[in-house]
């Protein structure tokens, strides 16, 4: 990780001369021609997961694959289009009780079989785009984040009184009925169902960035002035955007409706809203895939880390931290990056660089996660609730050793960590800059101004 | 009679409140363009830290040095982490405060646990300020509404007034020219940061020991203060002091409003078909008003595009 990354940001609110960023866009497209036979890789791999998966762990690579296409969804805003919208749960939601209703409503019968309900998803997440769309669409940059926060909460604060739709407290329930000789009782059922609405899902988003209208939406993200001046109707192209992102939100709210058989309205919370947005930018909004990835990252990372800490949240909230600070295309940029310093630093020099980079990564992330950890089980309740005044604080378990509280020796281990991982780190960022600047076309033009 | 004088009153309060926090906020945005997701989360920080500090110290104390620490904290926030992601704009600096906030928030329950905590007003405190209707009517209440005014009037004062006010309201209408001019306008954005934060700080410091110190307190102002801020108008004192008022007033008179649309519908004569029709027409208004400010933002930015009184889009 380099502070002076030579990258070009992705930069939704901030109209730069777009003539600067045609490197960062040749970069992107050149990234996605290599995605298409990375996805086709990726959907092969997925379908031959469950072979190797227990069902528990089906049930979370579900969940991965609705978060990567709800993060997709969003990108066509943020990432495509440079509309940051805070409220995207609102559609994830409204998909998952218009499914869940059509669930109730059809019973997986007649026209439409159970797996083709998510349809309503995108229909109702479709719908409420075109409403909340016209009205959010009229304004950009902060106001349009901060009215999609408000319709956001606005159906947050509604959906618990609206009983006969949201169903209160309890929510609302179904059962996936038969269909196609299919009895959708297993969970390896549902994750081929997920995966092939994922699938098709994400290949018609990815067509549309081919469409002329997904070309026109990248001008509006880097100049919506111009674009008006060139003689298109910017409001109806905003709201088209706005519709398709919203709509497979609702898809994703569908598959997520089908998967649990339920739907309450705590889908509304801004929590989901703020995981996508964490999602995509961990993963990198510049490239179609990036959300993709960071969706498939955090939530294989929340599956795996919450089950070992309570402080998971955290390490997250650090994580997307350093990633806005220090690498500001997400991880999905790395690779490009890489490819720059590759192509002009010899193999042993760049080697021993990128040694150094995961030194200070690793004694970072292990003084970190030290003493998190400590101080998370000093200040637990249980831990405060068995303290006696006067005696010396009982030592806290981790990692099969006993650490004393009150002994300075516990606590300057993490601190050590902590300052030889940073000295490290300044080490790197140093070295990297040395070779960035030896190499002045390693960075596609330079270190940003 | 009795429950519009008492509502009236507490919405004044809680629009005093609300004032405290959107302060900072506004300012900062008028100055550096950019919705700091942190500030709630300094208004959190504020209580939790008097909380901390009052054992130690006594409740004045606390509640004056608390804010001074957040204060401290907000420097560090705009020094180390937004100075450096300002080259690349300004979504990448609200997404950084957003992931800051979600931190704080985290660290919060790391040290305090995800429960409130018995951070409260302390006895001496506690008598009435005056009857009304024959009830009495809390001392801290009134003390909280006069810390917000005496704020309003230092910080108009110290912005009007001064010559660090002309230079701040220089820096943010025309941070280049100020530039330019020779002042350290990034010292500025420091400092008026900093003080931002500080008066966030003191309104949780104040306010957490009335109303419930918890570590969702942040999310749950955060998103009224954003409000708040949008209503009035974005980088403006006075509006952001009118937004606070009116929607501390809707918040608050709204709990006791048991009419619903259906009734409107009566006055037509519609009345049983809207009472069939259901949802949204049979819901009482008071119920809905959490969703009162949102819609109330709505309607304002549909009406007027930059706020009550914003100058900047």
């Amino acid at each position: 990780m380099n502070p002076t990354n030579p990258m070009d940001p992705t930069n939704p609110m901030d109209p730069a001369p777009a003539l600067a960023r045609v490197p960062a866009r040749v970069r992107a497209a050149d990234a996605d021609r290599a995605a298409v036979p990375a996805m086709l890789a990726g959907a092969a791999l997925l379908a031959l997961l469950p072979a190797v998966l227990s069902p528990g762990l089906l049930n979370a690579a579900n969940q991965m694959l609705i978060a990567v296409l709800f993060a997709s969804a969003f990108n066509v805003l943020a990432g495509q289009s440079g509309m940051l919208a805070f409220g995207h749960a609102a559609y994830f939601g409204i998909g998952a009780f218009a499914t869940i209703h059509a669930m109730n409503a059809l019973g997986g019968e007649g026209l439409l079989p159970t797996p083709l309900l998510p349809v309503f998803g995108l229909l109702a997440g479709g719908a409420l785009g075109v409403a909340a769309g016209w009205f959010s669409t009229q304004r950009t940059g902060v106001y349009f984040s901060m009215i999609t926060l408000a319709l956001a909460e606005l159906i947050h604060a509604l959906a618990p009184h609206l009983k006969e739709v949201f169903g209160g407290e309890a929510g609302v329930s179904s059962m996936r009925m038969p269909a196609w000789g299919l009895d959708f009782g297993s969970s390896l059922q549902v994750y081929y169902l997920t995966l092939a609405w994922v699938s098709a899902c994400l290949a018609l988003l990815f067509f549309f960035t081919r469409t002329p209208v997904g070309r026109l939406a990248l001008g509006l993200r880097e100049n919506g002035h111009r674009l008006k001046f060139l003689g298109y109707n910017v409001h109806a192209l905003r709201l088209l955007v706005f519709v398709v992102s919203s709509a497979f939100a609702g898809v994703a709210g569908g598959l997520q409706a089908m998967a649990n058989e339920s739907a309450n309205y705590v889908l509304f919370d801004v929590r989901l809203s703020s995981e996508v947005v964490l999602n995509a930018y961990i993963g990198g909004v510049g490239v179609f895939f990036g959300p993709a990835l960071g969706a498939a990252l955090m939530t294989l990372f929340g599956y795996f880390v919450s089950d070992l800490t309570r402080s998971w949240l955290l390490y997250q909230g650090i994580l997307f931290v350093l990633i806005m600070m220090y690498l500001p295309t997400g991880l999905s940029g790395l690779l490009p990056w890489w490819r720059a310093h590759s192509r002009h630093q010899p193999a042993g020099r760049l080697a021993r660089l990128a040694a150094l980079s995961l030194l200070a990564g690793a004694l970072l992330l292990a003084g970190t996660v030290l003493s998190v950890e400590l101080l998370q089980r000093v200040f637990a309740q249980d831990y405060q609730a068995q303290l006696a005044a006067g005696q010396a604080w009982p030592a806290v378990a981790f990692l099969g050793r006993d650490w004393l509280p009150g002994a300075p020796s516990t606590w300057l281990l993490p601190l050590a960590l902590l300052a030889a991982g940073s000295l490290a780190a300044r080490a790197a960022a140093r070295r990297w800059q040395e070779a960035g600047d030896a190499a002045p076309a390693a960075g596609d033009g330079g270190p940003t101004p | 009679m009795e429950y519009l004088a008492i509502s009236v009153l507490n919405g004044l309060i809680y629009g005093l409140l609300l004032f405290m926090v959107s302060a900072g906020l506004t300012l900062i945005f008028g100055m550096m363009g950019v919705l700091n997701f942190t500030h709630a989360s300094f208004y959190m920080l504020g209580a939790y830290l008097a909380y901390t500090l009052q054992p130690l110290t006594g409740f004045w104390l606390a509640i004056v040095v608390s804010p001074l620490l957040v204060g401290f904290l907000g420097v560090l926030v705009e020094r180390v982490f937004l100075r450096r992601v300002h080259r690349y704009g300004h979504a990448h600096e609200l997404l950084l405060t957003f992931g800051l906030s979600f931190i704080i928030a985290e660290v919060v329950k790391l040290f305090y646990g995800n429960f409130p905590v018995d951070y409260r007003v302390p006895e001496q405190l506690g008598f009435a300020a005056f009857h009304i209707f024959g009830t009495q009517y809390p001392f801290y209440r009134v003390l909280m509404g006069l810390v917000s005014l005496a704020m309003f009037g230092a910080l108009y004062l110290l912005l009007t007034r001064t010559r660090v006010g002309i230079v701040v309201r220089s820096a943010i209408y025309r941070p280049g020219m100020a530039q330019a001019l020779g002042h350290n306008v990034p010292l500025v954005f420091m400092g008026v940061f900093g003080v931002g934060a500080a008066l966030a700080g003191l309104a949780g410091a104040i306010a957490g020991a009335f109303y419930t110190t918890n570590p969702n307190m942040a999310l749950e102002l955060g998103v009224v203060v954003f409000v708040v801020v949008v209503v009035g108008g974005l980088g403006s004192l006075p509006g952001a002091m009118a937004a606070s008022i009116l929607i501390g007033l809707t918040s608050s008179l709204a709990v006791g409003v048991d009419a619903s649309l259906a009734d409107l519908f009566g006055l037509f004569g519609a009345r049983a078909w809207a009472e069939e029709a259901g949802g949204l027409l049979t819901l009482k208004i008071s119920s809905l008003s959490a969703t009162l400010p949102f819609a109330l933002m709505l309607l304002v930015l549909a009406l007027s595009p930059s706020g009550l009184m914003g100058e900047k889009e």
